[in-house]
């Protein structure tokens, strides 16, 4: 497998593309949340009772691990819009093809595809919690908690929800615009569209659409006592194996392709 | 003493009729069984089968749209037969086999935003050879001193070049190029035919998918031909593209020509046309000097007498039309 990432590596290493998305993905995640604590912060100095209404001071030790998940996963779809450009290049420049004509397996084309989803992903999280520890420590450093960290692996599970769902796509569709069409549309209307239809129809069995059941994992953090008796919560067990479930059809459908079809 | 014993063996099975040579040494390098390829209701390739001997420079002749790239595509498990098997040297293909096999398929695949170098590195990589060789190979193509430039600034015929250098990464026993020659200027096409040449001379195996009929008789040694999917017929290049030799003949009384020439049985066949008769001839065997003297012995006074090479090109259409 170091082999094979070697092989990425050389691919990403000098694409400027890369790069330049990433630093503005990171920037953005600092951003977005960057937003939400001066909005907050603004309405907590200027009107004291809000405080009353929302609870919890959200950048505050340990709600911030949620908060920050919460707001961070706003961007979820840039990860995958990373893997969609990634993936299109290999079929648009057919090196897909000349990878596999000097002696890789189409198997090991995939799954290296794959090892990418996941430390996309992994990247993703582990800024998402640097920003976090950043607003954190900077709101009140006396109460350091890792109390909701957890949030941090929901969010690094939604991120790889995204990307995979972004190789299926790409592997699917091949052309970098139809593939990003798709992608987009798919994971900001559709899903939810058919999320809404399931639970309107199945008694709530929407949430357990494949990127809804994702959007779940990390709930919205405030007003908890409220909402709670409003809409009855997820069940994050539930979730998760659902997620999983849609995790290994994406992989299969993407090793399944890439295994049977002309290239 | 083990030579003599050898030379003694090989006699023997000689008598039997089989050779040593071909016992001990004779390895196809590529044998392809009843490969069938269909792409919905397009049949691109029908029942295809023939053998590249070890050492070879395997010509694949064909028309646009033969099914010559579909076929070498096949081989390297780029596409997937409808039917039929392909062999590497007597065994089922793996991946690892064909990091020993440089192949230049259809079109330059590349990188737009790497150099040609760092391209390189990627395609050294997984054959598992090292960097050293990228210098050696950029030389042989004369891209050397473009290395740096990313491959989007290239012209084609400097992609096509980079598409064979990095086909000859690693030194491979079996090269597979597919029209190799595409978008090279005159002087590109002399230094890649005279590059192939080199590579053959030193042993190794070359399979060429070629339409350009002169590129396959300057440097194959063996030849098949596809038309429509169909293989037409495969060999040594000296058998099956065949060529004779044609003698025209006139004289102002083209009857009694005609007449007299009937008589004369050197020939193999004969072709009246309006002004000339045309004589066919196994090649190197028309004799001009006997043709004019049989005639003038039996009163005819030739007044046009020419020999002329049946082109391969002749040979290539009479083949697939």
């Amino acid at each position: 497998m170091l082999h094979l990432l070697k092989i990425e590596w050389l691919k990403i290493k000098y694409y400027r593309t890369f790069w330049v998305l990433s630093a503005l993905f990171t920037l953005s995640l600092y951003g977005v949340n960057e937003i939400v604590y001066t909005v907050q912060h603004n309405a907590f100095t200027n009107q004291p009772a809000t405080q009353m209404i929302i609870g919890t001071p959200p950048f505050q030790f340990p709600e911030v691990w949620h908060t920050v998940s919460y707001i961070s996963s706003y961007l979820l779809f840039f990860p995958g819009l990373i893997i969609i450009i990634l993936m299109t290049n290999e079929f648009s420049y057919k090196t897909h093809r000349q990878n596999i004509i000097d002696g890789l397996s189409r198997t090991q084309f995939i799954y290296v595809k794959m090892t990418l989803c996941v430390l996309i992903a992994l990247v993703s999280a582990l800024i998402v919690f640097l920003v976090a520890l950043f607003f954190g420590i900077y709101e009140n450093n006396a109460g350091f908690s890792v109390e909701n960290i957890q949030y941090i692996g929901m969010f690094f599970i939604q991120t790889l929800s995204y990307t995979s769902v972004a190789l299926v796509i790409a592997t699917l569709f091949r052309r970098s615009g139809i593939a990003i069409g798709v992608y987009f549309l798919y994971a900001e209307v559709l899903d939810q569209l058919l999320s809404l239809a399931g639970n309107y129809y199945f008694n709530n069995a929407g949430r357990y659409f494949p990127l809804e059941s994702n959007d779940n994992l990390i709930p919205f953090p405030l007003f908890k006592s409220a909402k709670d008796r409003i809409v009855e919560p997820a069940n994050v067990t539930y979730m998760l194996i659902t997620v999983t479930i849609y995790l290994a059809i994406y992989f299969f459908v993407c090793k399944r392709k890439m295994e049977t079809a002309d290239l | 003493m083990v030579l003599f014993a050898a030379v003694i063996i090989s006699f023997l099975l000689h008598c039997f009729g089989l050779s040593f040579h071909k016992i001990i040494f004779y390895v196809n390098v590529l044998s392809i069984q009843n490969l069938s390829k269909n792409y919905g209701v397009i049949q691109a390739l029908r029942n295809v089968s023939f053998e590249v001997p070890e050492g070879s420079v395997f010509g694949i002749l064909g028309p646009n749209g033969s099914g010559k790239t579909t076929l070498l595509g096949i081989v390297l498990d780029i596409l997937k037969a409808t039917s039929g098997q392909v062999f590497f040297n007597g065994q089922i293909p793996t991946y690892e086999m064909r990091k020993h096999i440089g192949t230049l398929l259809e079109t330059p695949n590349f990188y737009h935003y790497l150099s040609a170098e760092r391209n390189l590195a990627i395609a050294a990589e997984i054959k598992g050879k090292g960097k050293e060789h990228i210098d050696t190979v950029l030389q042989q193509v004369n891209l050397y001193e473009r290395k740096k430039s990313s491959f989007s600034t290239y012209s084609l015929g400097m992609k096509q070049r980079l598409a064979i250098a990095s086909a000859l990464l690693g030194n491979p026993d079996v090269l597979i190029f597919d029209e190799p020659t595409n978008g090279l200027d005159p002087v590109g096409i002399a230094e890649i035919r005279d590059l192939i040449r080199r590579l053959a001379a030193t042993g190794r195996t070359i399979i060429m998918a070629s339409h350009l009929l002169d590129e396959v008789e300057k440097v194959c040694t063996h030849v098949a031909i596809l038309k429509n999917g169909n293989l037409l017929t495969a060999g040594a290049v000296d058998d099956v593209l065949q060529t004779e030799d044609i003698a025209e003949v006139g004289a102002i009384d083209m009857q009694a020509l005609a007449y007299t020439l009937q008589s004369m049985n050197s020939y193999s066949s004969m072709i009246k046309n309006e002004n000339v008769i045309q004589l066919k001839y196994p090649t190197g065997t028309a004799n001009l000097e006997a043709i004019n003297q049989y005639c003038f012995n039996h009163g005819i006074v030739l007044n046009h007498l020419q020999l002329k090479k049946k082109s391969l090109e002749t040979k290539f259409l009479e083949l697939t039309n």
